[in-house]
């Protein structure tokens, strides 16, 4: 047999490794770039701290941390990060330390200069607060004193009197003036009245313009105030509460002429500060600049130094044979391109003389499933996924949903318009793939689209075909060869009122005087004929033939499962199961619907239009096959209900008997065969066991009772379920592929509707002005609801019904989705989930 | 019965998130492998494996016990605030009261801070962020509980607890603590009328919470207050009324002068009487302290049990807080090398 295919799973090994420790990081990182091997964590009781590599990791981790600081400092900077899409190998372990030097240093020297232009900044705000502080406090004192003895005569208007007053008291009037930002101005404006009794002024701007906080360095609304008061007890306590309140307090000079020269000062030395601040700023956006380049390498080489020792972690430590001993699962195809990594991986690091040594192990363990997919399976596989995992080696239905999803889908579908759109849609989808593929990665819906391209793509041109066979095209029939049915009534009679029938049989109309031929006698090449279109009974016609459709689909698809199933039985070698599950089952399935089938396929080849009305019902015949009651043939019974064929009811009744009969065999078969099974098994073990106790080998004993078997009551029961929901199953899942005709009937329906009710009135506008201007805009509404309800709306729908056919009606016939996918340790698929993260 | 039919318009969503914050905390097997750990970075590294996630990736080693402190109580704050930004009426008046007690508490902390002459600057940081408000750095202007009264605490919501400690004496260390224990009491009545006043489930979980809360703040009070200068009377008036002790066991209490004559007030009830006797002061025996606040958890636990109601908000954040003195236990032990009693912390769940 094969060990690789597309009907099944991969083949898979148990594989023991045994690295030297010198070599097997680079091994790792060898079989990280392979991304074909998934380790099994040998140590999954020792906690993480606990482990061998944890304090590489830590490094890793620290770095990290400091590499987080420098991007956040690049972004803060809005320097954009050069994505040069390189994919550098993970550095020996050597160049780690130089990596972590080179990332010290550069963590180290930001932080410094980021202290030194903090410490700038804050000076220079400060002294920035300090010159609105003296500018707009000058407004304030308007006029001072030219006794220069500190009191202000004139300050402004309103407080006039009071200082007048103050002054005249003789009192000396002190002040404190500083800047608050503007949201705690309120309150602090509050508690200075409460805490000082109403005995302060209190006088204030707002700075015109955003300046930053010297403390926070974040930009704020602020207020210049002044508080004038009384007296030093006063000053302290309004200081505690501007201390407070994080008010910052500035000296301000009483005389006039000394403010101006400290606003000189000011202007001076804040020049100076903003030199030096940009030549600090200068040289950090150098430093920026140039880790920019590297920073995403250095993470993607963290990332992989990281995942290399976290891998590691996983390994048994062998200190007696000085070795590192790994346990893999390795796809069996892939063991020697494994071997050669490991080779090279032993090479670069130096250790030549003794190679990792690779050796296989059998195990009872389930080895976890692989496909071996690509761009276009992968979507399908997906949809199989998502109902289960298939269990190692198990027939993979991926191939044949491939085809028949997307027909199923059609059928329901049918529309050659739609499907159209459809195609393209998905075409420019496929066809832009490297364009696209970056594109909207945080949009969830585009994403579902964009990895179904190929599944959309198949869809829409199965779509186009079913509409072809329908001959639906936005609900309306393309007349493409020339309908075979011909219109030879005379004028007498089409003028008449009421419809009229076209008759298919050779034989004079009623009315006409001589016989007509209106049927060609060739059917329309493809599809149905579009004069249907027009006709009356349109409905009624495609009706009785999409439901034969559905039901022939169905029973094939189902009984393909069924095959299927016999598939997994011969290569699991359960032949037992071929007797006791596989015949019973398709016996049961073909002698009732099989034959439903026949009946179809013999009503249509064998009735011709002027037997019409003695054609069997199909319906009422499979009934009474089931009640087993025959009506008499006589002239009352009508044609269509007695019996048509010699010896149908003999016929019908041993398929009858034959399905019955499979029911107790399918239901006892199984757990009478495990009953049989077992019992062989206690008296070859009572003969092991003796021979055993005589070796004296208590090894061998355990192994031969690997696993406690189940009670069984329980196979009983499992197998009355499994029977149970296979016989309903078969009649109900035959009923619901009727699905497929229900929803291409809606569809059909709902797109002429939209054509009808819609598009309809527009074409119907006379005149060339306004009947243009109306059509343009009842187009719009037309096209829109067609993208929006026929095509999303109604193509999710039938999506979803494919989906449901083929989970449940075919897969449950063979498919038992038990098992877990393997998932190999990759550094590309790492750095994609790190990339995702961000 | 209707509250419930409507408590998820407004509530649900918090109530939902809560939920699942309180399904982040620690489970016994991490604290298995918590009291494992030999070094701060190991912490950190099983911290990671947690609901805690990376928060504290970004912090340079060596890591300090501090930094853990600071980064949980961070985490917490910043939970405890969005839920209150996305609560709606009345639950965020809810919300609000449960800030009330942290207000008191930094309060007292920046007065006992200015006595001990330290500066506004430093006192800041360290007080609790869930009970800052505007005021709160001007408390130091006050001399007398009344200044403290008419400057700063009169806009706060705190003011009506305050009135009963309005008096001209000087702000001393015991006066501190009577204001801290009246303002408490007058804040836990307060609360538990307002729970009351909700009605329903929050009534019926928070006000058994709150008793609990109050008969604790009693029987610490009159433990504590053996041989300090404060008479019977005076405790008496410190002891919240809303608890299961009131009235009889509060009467008792103030007689007492004794921790036996505590322990003798607590046998004539059962919970009590149970928390009393498993308590002790030798090593390996847990204070009474602790046998609180196990009773405690176990109250807060049980709050999740019921549905449509505040409570667990409150118990979420107590819960929380718990966790925290339990990672800072633990560190504690960790960084002092001091594992004897690293075992000492309170379990939350079982």
């Amino acid at each position: 047999m094969s060990t690789s295919s597309i009907f099944r799973s991969e083949q898979m090994t148990l594989c023991q490794l045994f690295l030297q420790p010198d070599a097997a990081y680079s091994s790792i990182a060898e079989l990280g770039e392979l991304s074909i091997v998934q380790f099994r964590d040998l140590n999954p009781n020792v906690n993480s701290f606990q482990r061998k590599f944890v304090n590489e990791l830590r490094r890793c981790e620290e770095m990290e941390r400091k590499i987080r600081f420098l991007e956040s400092e690049i972004k803060k900077e809005e320097i954009p990060i050069v994505d040069t899409n390189e994919n550098p190998d993970a550095p020996k372990p050597r160049e780690l330390v130089d990596l972590e030097a080179m990332i010290d240093k550069l963590d180290y020297d930001l932080k410094q200069i980021n202290t030194n232009s903090d410490a700038l900044r804050k000076n220079f705000n400060e002294l920035t607060e300090l010159k609105f502080n003296l500018a707009m406090t000058q407004g304030f004192f308007q006029q001072v004193d030219p006794n220069g003895n500190g009191m202000f005569n004139d300050m402004t208007e309103e407080i006039t009197d009071e200082t007048q007053r103050m002054t005249s008291g003789g009192m000396k009037l002190g002040f404190v003036s500083g800047v608050i930002s503007r949201e705690r101005m309120n309150s602090f404006e509050r508690m200075l009245w409460r805490v000082c009794r109403g005995n302060v002024f209190l006088k204030s701007a707002e700075i015109p313009q955003l300046i930053e906080d010297p403390t926070t360095g974040e930009k704020a609304h602020k207020i210049v105030f002044v508080v004038f008061f009384q007296g030093e007890q006063l000053k302290t306590r309004i200081q505690k509460i501007c201390e407070g309140f994080r008010a910052n307090i500035y000296p301000c000079p009483e005389n006039g002429n000394e403010r101006r020269e400290l606003t000189m000062g000011l202007m001076t030395r804040l020049e100076d500060l903003n030199v030096v601040i940009n030549q600090t700023e200068d040289h950090r956006q150098r430093i920026l600049i140039e880790t920019s380049r590297l920073i995403r390498l250095w993470k993607i080489k963290l990332i992989k130094i990281k995942s290399i020792y976290f891998t590691m972690n996983m390994f048994n430590n062998d200190i007696a044979r000085k070795c590192f001993i790994a346990e893999c699962w390795i796809p069996t195809s892939y063991l020697e391109q494994v071997q050669l990594a490991l080779r090279k991986g032993s090479e670069i690091s130096g250790n030549v003389q003794v190679s990792t040594i690779l050796h296989q192990i059998t195990t009872n363990e389930k080895p976890p499933t692989y496909h071996k997919l690509n761009k276009f399976t992968q979507g399908f596989q997906n949809l199989v996924d998502a109902y289960g995992v298939a269990s190692y080696r198990e027939i993979n239905p991926m191939s044949f949903v491939l085809i028949t999803f997307p027909f199923l889908f059609a059928v329901m579908f049918g529309d050659a318009g739609h499907g159209l759109i459809v195609t393209l849609f998905a075409l420019w989808m496929v066809l832009k793939e490297d364009y696209l593929k970056d594109k909207g990665k945080n949009q969830e819906v585009w994403r579902i689209f964009f990895g179904g391209r190929y599944i959309i793509l198949l869809m829409g041109i199965f779509s186009i075909y079913t509409g072809l066979i329908y001959n639906d095209v936005f609900s309306k029939s393309m007349n493409l060869f020339g309908s075979s049915w011909k219109v030879k009534f005379d004028d007498n009679i089409l003028l008449k009122d009421g419809a009229v029938t076209l008759e298919p049989n050779p034989r004079p109309y009623s009315a006409a005087e001589h016989y007509v031929q209106m049927y060609s006698g060739n059917p329309y090449p493809i599809g149905l004929d579009p004069v249907w279109q027009i006709s009356e009974n349109k409905i009624t016609f495609t009706n009785s033939a999409k439901m034969k459709f559905a039901i022939i689909i169905g029973i094939m698809q189902m009984s393909f499962g069924v095959f299927l199933s016999l598939g997994n039985h011969l290569y699991f070698k359960h032949y037992y199961a071929i007797f006791l599950e596989f015949i019973p089952q398709i016996i049961f399935l073909l002698s009732i619907f099989g034959y439903l089938i026949i009946l179809i396929f013999y009503k249509w080849t064998t009735y011709l239009a002027e037997q019409a009305t003695d054609a069997p019902s199909l319906l009422i015949h499979l009934i009474n096959m089931m009640l087993m009651s025959y009506p008499t043939d006589d002239s009352k019974t009508p044609k269509s209900i007695v019996v048509f064929y010699n010896h149908q009811r003999i016929i019908q009744t041993i398929l009858l008997i034959v399905a019955v009969i499979c029911i107790p065999w399918l239901l006892i078969g199984k757990p009478i065969y495990i009953i049989v099974q077992r019992k062989k098994k206690t008296n070859s073990t009572e003969l092991v066991h003796q021979e055993s106790e005589a070796s004296n080998d208590i090894e061998m004993h355990e192994q031969n009772e690997p696993h406690q078997e189940v009670d069984m009551s329980e196979v009983w029961v499992e197998q009355g379920i499994h029977t149970i929901e296979y016989f309903l199953g078969c009649i109900s899942h035959t009923a619901s592929y009727l699905r497929l005709w229900a929803l291409s009937l809606a569809h059909a329906q709902l797109s002429e509707v939209l054509w009808t009710m819609v598009l309809r009135i527009g074409l119907s506008m006379g005149g060339i002005g306004l009947g243009g201007v109306a059509l343009f805009m009842v187009f719009t509404t037309w096209s829109t609801l067609t993208v929006f309800i026929l095509l999303l709306m109604e193509g999710l729908s039938a999506f979803l019904h494919a989906l449901r056919l083929h989970w449940v009606e075919f897969q449950s016939k063979f498919y038992k989705g038990e098992g877990y996918p393997f998932v190999p340790f990759s550094f590309q698929s790492i750095l994609e989930e790190a990339a995702a993260e961000n | 019965m209707k509250d419930d039919l409507f408590f998820n318009l407004d509530h649900g969503y918090a109530e939902g998130l809560c939920r699942g914050f309180k399904s982040g905390i620690l489970k016994p097997a991490d604290y298995h492998n918590l009291v494992q750990c030999e070094t701060l970075e190991d912490l950190r590294l099983h911290l990671q494996s947690t609901d805690y996630g990376n928060f504290l990736a970004n912090d340079a080693s060596p890591l300090t016990v501090n930094v853990i402190d600071d980064r949980l109580r961070e985490k917490l704050v910043q939970e405890f605030q969005h839920l209150r930004n996305i609560s709606y009426e009345p639950l965020s008046t809810f919300l609000d009261y449960i800030t009330y007690a942290y207000m008191i508490d930094n309060i007292v902390l920046l007065i006992t801070g200015t006595l001990h002459q330290r500066a506004v600057g430093d006192l800041l940081p360290r007080c609790h962020p869930l009970g800052s408000f505007e005021q709160l750095g001007a408390i130091t202007i006050a001399d007398t509980p009344a200044q403290l009264y008419n400057a700063v605490l009169v806009d706060t919501p705190l003011a009506p607890y305050f009135i009963d400690c309005i008096s001209e004496h000087d702000l001393d260390e015991l006066n501190v603590e009577i204001i801290r224990s009246t303002l408490h009491k007058a804040y836990l009545e307060d609360f538990y009328k307002f729970c009351k006043q909700l009605g329903g489930v929050t009534a019926e979980v928070m006000c058994e919470i709150l008793a609990f809360e109050a008969d604790r703040r009693a029987f610490m009070i009159t433990i504590n207050s053996f041989d300090t200068g404060l008479t019977q009377d005076e405790r008496f008036k410190l002891y919240p009324r809303c608890g299961s002790l009131n009235p009889d066991g509060l009467q008792e209490l103030r007689r007492t002068d004794s921790y036996e004559a505590v322990k003798d007030v607590a046998a004539r009830y059962p919970l009590y009487r149970a928390l009393f006797e498993g308590a002790g002061t030798s090593t390996g025996e847990k204070t009474i302290e602790d046998k609180f606040f196990e009773r405690e958890v176990e109250l807060n636990r049980n709050a999740f049990l019921r549905q449509f109601h505040f409570g667990i908000f409150y118990a979420y954040l107590k819960l929380k807080e718990q966790e925290s003195r339990n990672i800072i236990w633990i560190a504690e032990c960790i960084a002092q090398k001091h594992r004897a009693r690293i075992d000492n912390y309170i379990p939350i769940l079982p």
